[in-house]
């Protein structure tokens, strides 16, 4: 009983190693057919990678999709005022922080500085003021970036990027409210706000490869049986397990490799360095559309409460006299 | 104060309330009709204002509509659920977990009878009462602040 046990247990190691060898084969080709087409652009991030492959950048866990290629988390800041009147201007600001001084790997392997990027998905009805509608103070924090709306359905959602981190550590929105009173299916009330910053390149392209930019790990248990340079910088490195197959890791420029030939190494560790310095953040916050007149009724509802207040009390200090006059109590 | 009603020492009970901690109600300001009918209109007009204020300026927000399918990333029930919801959290059975809740209300049950040989209002006078609230008000906090962390460091807040 045993012995057949272990031996369904090897069949599936077996299978497993052949797998991930194929897999590992798929991964390297198309790593060659596609190197040169994404390779030149990847020195940025892609905030429409996101519009490409998702329909809504929000999935229902809550997560803002960006993360799933930007592994890595740091934080993000946004500013927005409690409250906005309808059909008026106000401005969004979301915080990317980072050190200025850090460098990332750029796709080529060189290094340089960082990019970000960032998602604003607004409530329904709120959009990017129009350009006449825009102050010429608020004009000039925004500066001239760009901004994308998601999709043509959804032109609430605004994505930017990528923009040289240096400038825009604060990337300033310029929103305009809408106005329940002309659009009907609109209600005032308070609505979320999703935001999402990214700084620096991904460590996972869209297709489900890894960038240059991430740490590579060994795939099992073995010995680091062969290291051998690229012809582009990086490195092809064999691992040979105990038993079974070399694997083949297929190491782009960029990371610095950790391990020498003749190493032994444990599965799941680190070959080389993480190059990575930058990664993603979202916050969550609220906005309300605040309605003019229930400030106004507001306002009068709370003087009247005021007057009757003082009212009581003047009544009070009046019986306590004539209390006093007749020590009735 | 005009109004205010002396303590009348010649009456020998009210002495002997008195001197037992009790009958504080026998002077001082009459509560009818000066508190009930003038003050306390002050109050509840007050506490209805800060409401609608409240309501007004900060209004509810609708959620999404729950996913059975999909738990969002952080999940953290209303605040004042924060202690419990912590308590339930680190514990590894959820049963255990449920005899921990229980047992809150219980134990809080049982402390007046504990207390009961206890003749005194005051709670200075009442140390194993006292004792209990200020502990389980700093536990709360604690298990409360907690569970706004990640679980590995809810026990320790991050410090250790």
């Amino acid at each position: 009983m045993k012995i057949q046990f272990s031996r369904v247990f090897s069949l599936r190691q077996l299978a497993q190693a052949v797998l991930r060898q194929s897999l590992i084969a798929i991964a390297a080709i198309t790593l060659l057919l596609t190197g040169g087409l994404s390779f030149p652009q990847s020195a940025a991030a892609y905030p429409f990678w996101a519009q490409q492959n998702y329909e809504s950048p929000r999935e229902a866990t809550g997560k803002i999709v960006c993360a799933n290629c930007h592994l890595a988390a740091k934080p993000t800041q946004v500013e927005v005022p409690q409250a906005v009147l309808p059909d008026s201007v106000f401005k969004a600001v979301v915080k990317i922080p980072y050190d200025l001084e850090t460098q990332q790997v750029l796709g080529d392997g060189s290094k340089g500085g960082l990019n970000v990027g960032a998602i604003l998905m607004l409530p329904e009805g709120f959009k990017i003021a129009p350009d006449d509608r825009i102050s010429e103070e608020l004009r000039e924090e925004v500066g001239n970036t760009y901004f994308l709306p998601y999709s043509d359905e959804q032109p609430n959602w605004v994505i930017v990027g990528p923009l040289p981190g240096e400038q825009y550590q604060e990337i300033v929105f310029p929103v305009l409210a809408p106005d329940p009173g002309q659009d009907k299916s609109l209600h005032f009330g308070k609505y979320s706000i999703h935001v999402g910053g990214n700084r620096g390149r991904g460590q996972v392209y869209p297709n489900g490869q890894a960038s240059n930019n991430t740490a590579y790990n060994a795939a099992k248990a073995g010995t680091i049986a062969q290291v051998e340079a690229g012809a582009d910088g990086g490195y092809s490195v064999t691992l040979q397990p105990a038993e079974g197959d070399a694997v083949v890791t297929q190491i782009p420029v960029g990371p610095e490799l950790l391990i020498a030939e003749g190493d032994q190494v444990e599965a799941g560790q680190a070959l080389t360095t993480n190059p990575n310095m930058g990664g993603f953040g979202q916050v969550d916050t609220e906005i309300v559309l605040q309605s003019p007149n229930r400030i106004k009724g507001l306002v009068a509802f709370l003087a009247a409460v005021t007057l009757s207040q003082i009212m009581l009390v003047l009544k009070k200090k009046q019986v306590e006299k004539v209390q006093a006059a007749e020590m009735s109590f | 104060m005009t109004t205010l009603k002396k303590p009348d020492l010649s009456d020998p009970q009210l002495r002997e309330k008195l001197k037992n901690g009790m009958g504080h109600n026998y002077y001082g300001e009459p509560a009818w009709p000066n508190d009930l009918l003038y003050i306390f209109p002050v109050v509840i007009l007050g506490t209805i204002a800060c409401c609608v204020a409240l309501a007004v300026l900060d209004p509810a927000m609708v959620g999404e509509p729950a996913d059975p399918f999909a738990t969002p990333l952080e999940i953290l029930p209303e605040w004042y659920l924060y202690s419990t919801f912590q308590i339930l959290r680190i514990l590894p059975n959820k049963l255990l977990g449920i005899a921990a809740m229980t047992a809150i209300p219980l134990g809080l049950m049982v402390v007046p009878f504990i207390e009961n040989v206890n003749k005194f209002q005051n709670p200075f006078r009442r140390p194993v009462a006292t004792a209990v609230f200020l502990f389980g008000t700093a536990v709360t906090l604690w298990l409360g602040i907690g569970a706004t962390f990640p679980i590995d460091e809810s026990l320790t807040l991050g410090l250790f």
